[in-house]
């Protein structure tokens, strides 16, 4: 059974499962959490409540009880769309992340496809030139870019960009364009609520230029430290693929160096890459929390990153399962991919 | 001796001179060849026999020039007699090199279905050996079977005919891009199937649509010999193409070889380390040990009249029953560090001093019998 | 019938492995990059020994940054580099006062490298315990726990690292019985499993006993108090396991069809010894490469968990605690650029730190690889 939606269809049940399995992770986190502070969720003013309220509370909305019953009562919650109340955002986690995704969106839109695509690139380039001068100094710059610690190169790019040159603020938005576009009497619809497109869709470029120069120093931060892993993963690969038997063939048959590097090893390399793709939306998510905190960036690593801060559990929780799903989800449709490159995966 | 070689050159397809080949790896410098000599005539199997490792491979690679790195190709000449030109393959650039591959000299590899590439199908693995050298035939099939059913768009055949007429521009190209080139496609698509029904593949549609993972060794290694044949090329290099597969499969292709030569008339370089192969299908035979051709005479000439003694040896080897088995001693030299003489002497029934300081050269000792050996004078 | 004595044996036994890794040592000793890489790695090991020399602690916990009071009732602003304070100093967000940076940096570089280190030795053993287990035994075990760590690796490290360390409680009772109860019985299950040879037998089950009396008449409560750091210890072992146990499983997947692990198997060796003796030193390789890298980027998490205010107590000497005060300048970044001192250089510290160990994690992948590939 060579065929495409088969497989297709065998993967998504399996991805049923692992997002169940997902969320008794969540779940049995929020358990490590003594009854008595879980209460105080369910508590208006924690300061003016004694510990004996606190106990009654727990018991009233069945925090004694077994794990069991305490997951199936939170997973029907769950399903219907009430993931908590975040404390620090003074909204419930639903809306929370409604509001903040896109200004993560805008991250991820540039950052996901150049880390990709430059990755690719320079990776082959790296393994054609074997050895000389363009494949060490990639590797150096790549191995550097991945010792940096992402806030500092943050700090470093925003105190010289912002604080230094002047030529950015920090956050999404020049502040009175912000201003502009959040206040009623300005007409500027917000169709998509990202900045980038909406700006054009109401007629005014220049907001989309300024979404786009602010969202330049996050994405660089992104770029210079996930793309090495790319790379690198590119580079062994294409090196494989260059010495593989099939190689050998294409140019026996005659064809041209171009033809045999990129129609025939390249397309063969591709494929753990591509698996690798997975690997890096993950990596993303997780690095938004650090560059969104230190760009100020109101996306939804920020939101995360204060929660985590002031102990928000419901906030924290909702956003690792997010991340979760969109992983899970991300690695399906990279498997699909997967599939659709190499026939002989669709045995499996 | 150069006097001797032009005659051969003459009436010879492919001569390969004191090949030199070594790799360069990080245990240390291979010498790999040491010498090679041999030569090929027109509409004749040669076999080219020798134990793993004797270099039988890097020289077959070594006439395309595609030796793989860290392997470099250090002396000697490739001559190739292309319709009475004779070209040096070792001074070609990339570009006419390229042009002789696939389509004057085409390669069959051992494990067929390592040599083809995953991720494409065999149709489009064949399809594109057909349009790296054969375009221009299957532009103008294309436009006639146009002009024949009236089918597909004028854009479709204005397309061919710039194809025609200025293959390189970048016009030619972008028009071509947006064209779906159907009957193109479908008039390759034709003959594939026409090759593989050639070389006796059953349901060759559906075959041509499979890709390599799920052929059979044998099947798989019929299509590449389709592959190798779709250009029409005049010789064919086939290195142990039979040595993965069952006998009877063998047997099978071995006949098949055997039909295409009488139906091509063109040439085959016949890698193996199958005696009894090469007794079965081969006119002439060289025999190769630790990088050289020690011996290269007619098939009968060498199992009667054995010169080197290592051929001696070898022949001796062959397990007959009723007769005690009989093993050359010793072992292949390490490559790395070969000895300086005769790289056969350290086992050899007749070493003599000389053999352990100076190489014996290639000579014709009989009509058409060539042996390196110090026993024929192969000092000079 | 062996004239040998046991310490020949052994030597022949490891002849050829020893090989292996004077090979190994010297294709290393050839790429310059690992060379500046192990030469990092030094140069901080250097600091982290002498640190009770270079900067002498004040007070009960070194690990503690001295506040410099007299400063401190001067200005309530970092002050840059002087003559006093070398790196400058920093202030908190906690506890009113003026820290030394340079103080800072060299006893964090003592906790980078137990964080570094102790993280990825939990991980590994605990990775390479359920790997192998999985892998050995296959079946529903396997894709069972196969799908559990599927789960972990679902998460970005740096997410589920800080759900579980806000998750964490500070204070844990902690019944050491039950602990040991625990551990001895999954000992038991492990020996049991494995089909010991017949002289383990008799220590386990007597161990077993022992721990279900201790457990029944004199449980043993303590109350631990979990700092920061200890969280994010645990949290990052928890979240690093994963990838060790899939990359182990891989290898011993392959490895277990292998002619030499039959040949043991009827030769009646015990799975134990087959798992430790002939199946542990063939899969091992690429583990070596992960966790080296992985040190680096461990590091990194937690100082990116520190730089969040998570990660470490109040003025605790950890690179990513000093810059963390630099989350109040982000929205005037004028600030920032005053202020650059208390983050620029804890920042090559731990940028350096990671690149040492990247470096030689590189290169020890250059050439183990081909090895591993050859295999």
């Amino acid at each position: 059974m060579t065929s495409l939606p088969a497989y297709i269809a065998r993967r998504l049940i399996l991805l049923i499962f692992v997002l169940l399995g997902v969320t008794i992770l969540i779940f049995a986190i929020t358990m490590l959490v003594p009854p008595d502070t879980r209460a105080m969720l369910y508590v208006r003013n924690v300061q003016h409540t004694s510990p004996d309220q606190l106990r009654r509370v727990a018991q009233k909305y069945g925090l004694y009880d077994p794990f069991y019953k305490q997951y199936f009562n939170w997973l029907q919650q769950v399903l219907q769309g009430n993931l908590g109340f975040s404390k620090t955002s003074s909204q419930t986690v639903a809306e929370a992340i409604l509001t903040r995704w896109p200004y993560t969106f805008e991250i991820v839109l540039f950052a996901a496809p150049i880390i990709i695509f430059l990755g690719i690139y320079l990776g082959v380039q790296s393994a054609i030139h074997k050895d000389t001068i363009i494949d060490h100094a990639c590797r150096v710059l790549s191995i550097i870019g991945w010792s940096l610690p992402s806030f500092w190169l943050g700090l470093l790019l925003l105190s010289l960009f912002s604080g230094y040159l002047g030529w950015v603020t920090p956050g999404p938005l020049s502040p009175d364009l912000m201003k502009f576009r959040d206040s009623p009497a300005s007409g500027f619809t917000r169709y998509t609520y990202i900045d980038l497109f909406d700006g054009l869709l109401n007629g005014r470029p220049d907001i989309t230029l300024d979404a786009l120069k602010h969202v330049a120093l996050p994405v660089v931060v992104i770029v210079v430290i996930d793309i090495a892993l790319l790379i690198r993963v590119m580079r062994s690969s294409m090196l494989e693929a260059l010495n593989k038997p099939y190689t050998i063939a294409a140019r026996a048959k005659g064809l041209d160096e171009k033809t045999v590097i990129y129609r025939h090893a390249r397309r063969n390399a591709l494929i753990p890459v591509v698996t690798l793709s997975g690997m890096l939306i993950a990596g993303l998510l997780g690095g938004l929390v650090i560059t969104e905190t230190v760009f100020a960036f109101g996306g939804l690593g920020q939101w995360a990153a204060r929660a985590a801060i002031q102990f928000d559990i419901p906030a924290v929780l909702g956003y690792a399962m997010l991340t979760a799903f969109i992983y899970v989800i991300a690695n399906l449709i990279v498997d699909i991919l997967y599939a659709y490159i190499d026939p002989r995966i669709r045995l499996v | 001796m150069t006097s001797k070689n032009s005659t051969r050159l003459k009436d010879s397809l492919v001569e390969v001179k004191n090949l030199v080949v070594r790799f360069y790896t990080y245990a240390g410098i291979v010498e790999a060849l040491e010498g090679v000599n041999l030569h090929v005539k027109p509409g004749e199997i040669l076999g080219l026999v020798g134990e793993t490792g004797c270099g039988k491979s890097v020289t077959s690679f070594s006439i395309l020039q595609l030796v793989p790195s860290p392997g470099k190709i250090e002396g000697g000449e490739i001559y190739f007699n292309k319709d009475g030109k004779v070209l040096n393959l070792r001074k070609l650039d990339e570009d006419s090199i390229r042009k002789i591959r696939g389509k004057e000299i085409a390669m069959v590899f051992q494990e067929p279905r390592a040599y083809l590439n995953p991720v494409y199908t065999i149709e489009t693995q064949i399809g594109e050996a057909l349009l790296t050298h054969r375009m221009e035939e299957f532009l103008k099939r294309a436009i006639e079977t146009l002009e024949k059913t009236g089918k597909g768009s004028s854009f479709e055949r204005k397309v061919y005919e710039r194809m025609l007429k200025k293959p390189k521009s970048r016009m030619t190209r972008i028009m071509a891009k947006f064209c779906s080139k159907k009957t193109l496609k479908e008039e390759i698509r034709k003959e594939v199937i026409d090759l593989l029904r050639n070389v006796e593949i059953a349901d060759p549609e559906r075959v041509a649509k499979m890709y390599p993972f799920e052929l059979s060794g044998g099947m798989a290694q019929r299509a590449v010999i389709a592959m190798a044949l779709s250009c029409n090329p005049i010789m064919l290099i086939a290195d142990e193409p039979t040595t993965n597969l069952d006998v009877t499969v063998q047997a099978q292709i071995l006949k098949l070889i055997r039909q295409l030569r009488e139906r091509f008339k063109s040439s085959i370089l016949y890698i193996t380390h199958d005696l009894g192969v090469v007794a079965e299908l081969c006119d002439r035979v060289a025999v190769m040990y630790a990088g050289r051709v020690v011996e290269l005479a007619d098939v009968y000439e060498l199992f009667k009249d054995p010169l080197h003694p290592y051929t001696k040896a070898l022949l001796e080897s062959i397990p007959r029953p009723g007769r005690e088995f009989k093993s050359i001693p010793g072992t292949v030299p390490n490559l790395i560090n070969p000895p300086k003489g005769c790289r056969f002497h350290d086992r050899c029934q007749y070493e003599m001093e000389i053999c352990r300081k100076v190489k014996p050269e290639f000579m014709e000792i009989k009509k058409n019998h060539f042996v390196a050996c110090h026993l024929y004078g192969g000092s000079k | 019938m062996s004239t040998k004595t046991r310490w020949e044996r052994l030597k022949t036994e490891w002849a050829p492995r020893i090989e292996e890794w004077k090979f190994i040592l010297r294709r290393i000793g050839e790429s310059p990059l690992a060379i500046v890489g192990i030469a990092i790695i030094v140069f901080f090991i250097v600091i982290a020994c002498m640190a009770p020399i270079l900067a002498p602690p004040q007070g009960r916990d070194p690990f503690l940054m001295p506040n410099d009071e007299e400063l401190a009732s001067l200005t309530p602003q970092p002050v840059p580099p002087t003559t006093r304070h070398i790196f400058g100093t920093v202030i908190s967000n906690q506890v009113a006062g003026q820290y030394d940076i340079y103080y800072g940096c060299i006893w964090g570089t003592i906790s980078a490298f137990r964080i570094g280190i102790m993280v990825v030795a939990i991980a590994l053993i605990i990775g390479i315990t359920i790997g192998t287990i999985s892998a050995y035994y296959g079946g529903i075990l396997d894709e069972i726990l196969m799908r559990f760590t599927d789960i972990i690796i679902a998460f970005p490290g740096l997410v589920l690292a800080m759900a579980l360390v806000i998750a964490f409680p500070t204070l844990i009772p902690v019944d050491i019985t039950q602990i040991i109860l625990m551990l001895s019985a999954v000992f038991a299950i492990i020996f049991a499993a494995f089909k010991p040879e017949r002289k383990f037998v008799l220590p386990t089950t007597i161990i077993l006993v022992v721990a279900l009396y201790l457990y029944l008449n004199n449980p043993i409560i303590l109350s631990m108090n979990l700092t920061k750091l200890d969280k994010v210890l645990i949290s990052l072992s928890l979240v690093g396991w994963p990838s060790y146990a899939r990359l182990i499983r891989g290898e011993v997947l392959r490895v277990k069809n292998e002619d030499y692990v039959e040949a043991a198997k009827a030769a009646g060796c015990s799975d134990l010894r087959i798992i430790t003796k002939h199946i542990l030193p063939n899969t091992i390789y690429p583990l070596l490469i992960v966790s080296t890298l992985d040190i680096g980027s461990i590091v990194l998490t937690a100082a990116a968990l520190s730089f969040l205010g998570i990660g470490a107590d109040p003025n605790y000497a950890d690179w990513g605690n000093i810059i963390s005060m630099s989350r109040n300048w982000v929205s005037k970044p004028g600030l920032l650029v005053q202020f650059y001192h208390t983050f620029l250089i804890p920042g090559i510290f731990i940028t350096l730190f990671v690149l040492g160990w990247n470096l030689l994690g590189d290169a020890l992948r250059d050439v183990l690889d081909p090895m591993i590939r050859r295999r």
